[in-house]
């Protein structure tokens, strides 16, 4: 009935629906057009067709018939709108009294965001299941995991529950328990008389009972029978049971692996934080060096502008360079270099580097060689060689470099000064010599060598020129002093300001004045070897100290360990590295001791004693003393203390070394430097572009850094 | 290899308030550790999902699709459970749309065919009452009209 009236109505409403026709639908089927036919005006002349129908029959468009189409619509859009088209069907409307007989029902929010959600999801991939999720699907995971699983074990558990006069069991076991169990006592015995009751085979088992007193007592399980179909069921359950619990396994194993990487995943997390404070902590430390210098820089600054109050403190920094902290000035190119690499190589000695120095990064260079008694200038702005300091008689084992004053110890066993601005002039006066070299016949030597103040050296071949002794008086070379006082080779020294200490291989160490050039005192190491200041075993040496130093008792000379590339010396320097700070000193020597003097005595107040071979490098600042010797050790010593810190072991002797408050280089008989990072305790190496032979000397300032080593070559490393 | 689904008629069989109430437990306990298993998130889904009220279908569709976002290796089953759960509800575009994805994946799959199977005949039924309602309110409404031209007449 309905369906005839509905096609009376269709053809006039055609008429409508033509004028009305929307945009066309992709779905297809009977239906969909019948629906589409006739709520064409619902959806889009709603307006107009409702007012259409409440012309012609007000009663018929009831509020509620129109609350029905405008909910109808509403509610359908919430739910189908993000679909992208409002398909108003029969469907819909066919919903629509069974939403209204179910009583008002409100949209939550949580049927929006379903409903949005959707679409999102739809977009997403479904990849192939694979791992656990192939093994074990959700629904049997479900089945395996639901409490409803236990229920057949506890009906087993049942079935085997074979009836026996009451025990009360449950009072035995509160009483074991130490509680009053009067309350279930009660309890038990009203329980107990309906059981007796409900129980069938009670009387059964009493009579059992007294046979069983005769025959003696037959097993719980005998007394009950089952049933095959029971047993089958119960065999059957079991199995489902297992099965479940081979699931249930498979599931917790598949969440304890994947624990297992969310904390392996974490942990990395957690390293590389800890790596980024080490980091933290190492710039700190920079930044501490950094204000220090500009601290200093500041004093110099405001002395410098204000009026002077005398000649001598303008000259300088307040600070030696060995002592300052704070960043160099660096050319801007220097930041662009890549780090730990060798940018620039002075090549022009032919042998081993025995000793250098450098007046500030891209300043002054001085290096000295074995075999030649002639140190090298060079200037590292341009890497060119300015000249040479002529004047020493043997190798220069030691160099010390400040601004424009160069300080050199050698085997002829004196100390020159020299002043680095006059070295042009020597170069001047060498080339004018050689064009005059044909006109020298039979003039010979005698030149005036002594004299502090003037010294010209004699070449094998007599370039003694009579120029020279015409111009003696105006010529005044590079080398302003000469100290002599040693009796062997000066093998190590170091100066601040106008006080210069020098250690040599007569196992002396003198402190002299640089203003008077006198020696001042005299620190006798042999003497402090045998005449320890702790209270102990007098005149001989004691036997803590390694083998070697009974060769202390006559000439020092020990053989080093074999370098990287095999070859070895004699090392005669018994007085490896010398510094002071103030009245303390600190010298490092070739008993193996490291030993601290009060410069105002002469007398040394504590001996550091560990390594095991001759020290040859050292140096200390506030807190700790770092020690390298011929044991391939670096020794690490907290001077509050006096005991060890830290020691750190490589494969060859170390024989140059220099630290900051973040990092140890030192050179340790490899082609390779050594770098050792203090906050992080990491080593690594400076290789590229590096020496082809084990490394012998070197010194840093801030980021630059330059090394010489056994192939004659001295490079410099941005760090 | 096909995966292994209910059929439609499972998820209306719910579970007693009890089971429920042990899998509500169950997945509030590993929420709190922050630490929720998608098994026992899938048992309380599922559980809520088989429940006849609209809230528990409406909230275990949500933890549905939660499951669906947060799992890859999950994702062809959820679209299932999704269809499931939205053809209890009475969304049966997004059901279809779910059920539609599922068979292109899996065409051989016996559940899903039967429950678009479902779905076409709940939308089919629902078309027909509507198409009655329509019927049945023109039916009034022409009744109605002709007795008032006819009062009108007189």
């Amino acid at each position: 009935m309905a369906s005839s009236s509905t096609k009376k109505k269709r053809e006039p409403r055609v008429a409508l629906d033509n004028l009305a026709e929307g945009p066309s639908r992709s779905s297809s089927g009977t239906l969909d057009v019948v629906s589409k036919a006739i709520l064409a005006p619902f959806t889009h002349r709603k307006h107009d067709s409702n007012k259409i129908f409440s012309d012609l029959a007000p009663a018929i468009m009831t509020p509620r018939m129109m609350n029905a189409a405008a909910t109808v619509s509403s509610k359908s859009r919430p739910s189908l709108g993000p679909s992208g088209t409002s398909r108003v069907d029969f469907a819909t409307l066919g919903r629509a009294p069974s939403r209204f007989t179910l009583g008002s029902r409100r949209i939550t929010s949580r049927d929006l965001q379903i409903v949005e959600a959707t679409e999102e999801l739809l977009h997403e991939e479904v990849p192939e299941p694979e791992g656990v999720a192939q093994n074990v699907s959700l629904l049997r995971g479900f089945n395996a995991t639901i409490p409803s699983s236990e229920k057949s074990r506890t009906r087993r558990r049942q079935t085997r529950s074979v009836e026996t006069p009451r025990l009360s069991l449950k009072k035995l076991s509160l009483g074991a328990r130490g509680m009053l169990g009067e309350d279930d006592e009660h309890e038990g015995e009203s329980v107990a008389s309906e059981e007796d009751m409900v129980v069938v085979g009670r009387s059964e088992t009493r009579g059992r009972k007294l046979k069983a007193k005769r025959r003696g007592r037959q097993s719980l399980s005998a007394g009950k029978v089952l049933g095959k179909d029971e047993l089958v069921r119960q065999t059957h359950e079991i199995e489902r049971d297992k099965e479940n619990l081979h699931v249930r396994r498979t599931l917790i194993s598949a969440e304890i692996a994947e624990i297992t990487h969310k904390i392996e995943a974490l942990d990395a997390i957690r390293n590389k934080l800890e790596q980024d404070l080490l980091k933290l902590q190492e710039d700190e430390l920079e930044l501490d060096d950094e204000l220090e210098g500009v601290k200093e820089r500041l004093e110099l600054e405001e002395s410098t502008s204000r009026p002077p109050k005398s000649p001598t403190q303008q000259a300088h920094l307040p600070q030696s360079s060995r002592r300052r902290k704070g960043p160099a000035f660096l050319p801007s190119e220097h930041d662009e270099l890549p780090p730990g690499v060798a940018f620039m190589s002075l090549s022009g000695h032919t042998a081993p580097i025995t000793a250098l120095d450098f007046s500030e990064p891209y300043g002054t260079l001085v290096s000295a060689s074995q075999e030649d008694s002639q140190p090298r200038v060079w200037d590292l702005l341009t890497g060119e060689e300015i000249g040479r300091l002529r004047g020493h008689r043997g190798s220069v084992k030691c160099i010390q470099v400040e601004d424009q004053v160069c300080l050199t110890g050698g085997e002829d066993t004196t100390v020159r000064l020299w002043d680095l601005r006059k070295v042009d002039e020597d170069e001047e006066w060498e080339t004018s010599e050689i064009l005059s070299l044909s006109d020298v016949a039979e003039e010979d030597e005698s030149v005036a060598e002594d004299g502090p103040k003037v010294q010209r050296d004699r070449e094998p071949d007599g370039k003694a020129i009579r120029q020279s002794g015409t111009s003696e008086p105006e010529r005044s070379g590079a080398c302003t002093r000469v100290l002599e006082g040693h009796s062997k080779a000066v093998s190590a020294l170091y100066f601040e300001e106008d006080c210069l200490v020098t250690g040599a291989a007569d196992k002396t160490m003198r402190q002299w004045d640089l203003q008077t050039g006198q020696c001042v005192m005299t620190m006798d190491i042999l003497w402090a070897i045998s005449h320890p200041p702790t209270v102990g075993p007098g005149g001989p040496i004691p036997n803590y100290l390694f083998s070697g130093a009974a060769a202390s008792a006559g000439t020092f000379a020990v053989p080093t360990p074999p370098f990287a590339d095999g070859t070895w010396d004699m090392y005669r320097d018994f007085v490896g590295a010398v510094q002071f700070w103030g009245y303390a000193l600190m010298s490092g020597s070739g008993d193996g001791a490291v030993r601290m003097w009060d410069m105002r005595t002469g007398q040394p107040h504590r001996t550091l004693l560990g390594h095991t071979g001759p020290v040859t490098c050292l140096q200390f600042d506030e807190l700790h003393a770092i020690s390298g010797s011929l044991d391939k050790s670096i020794r690490i010593w907290d001077l509050r203390t006096g005991g060890i810190f830290e020691t750190l072991k490589y494969d060859h002797a170390v024989t140059a070394l220099q630290f900051d408050t973040r990092k140890i280089v030192a050179a340790t008989g490899e082609n390779g430097i050594k770098i050792y990072n203090r906050t992080s305790m990491q080593h690594s190496t400076l290789l590229t572009n590096g020496h082809t032979r084990p490394v012998e000397k070197l010194r840093y300032m801030d980021r630059y850094l330059v090394s010489g080593g056994r192939d004659s070559v001295v490079k410099i490393w941005a760090l | 290899m096909p995966t292994e689904l209910p059929y439609a008629a499972d998820a209306e069989v719910s579970l007693s308030y009890d089971e429920l109430d042990v899998l509500r437990r169950q997945y509030e306990k590993e929420l709190a550790q922050s630490h929720v298993t998608v098994q026992s998130k899938f048992n309380y889904a599922w559980g809520l999902v088989k429940s006849p009220m609209r809230e528990h279908q409406v909230e275990g569709v949500r933890l549905l699709q939660e499951i669906y976002r947060a799992e890859p290796g999950r994702r062809r089953e959820c679209l299932y459970y999704l269809a499931l759960g939205h053809y209890k509800m009475g969304n049966y575009e997004e059901a279809r749309r779910f059920n539609s994805l599922l068979r292109e994946k899996e065409p051989t799959n016996m559940q899903a065919s039967s429950l678009e199977q479902l779905i076409d005949d709940r939308v089919k039924r629902e078309g027909y009452i509507g198409m009655a309602l329509v019927g049945g309110a023109a039916a009034i409404g022409t009744i109605l009209l002709a007795g008032l031209i006819r009062r009108a007449r007189k």
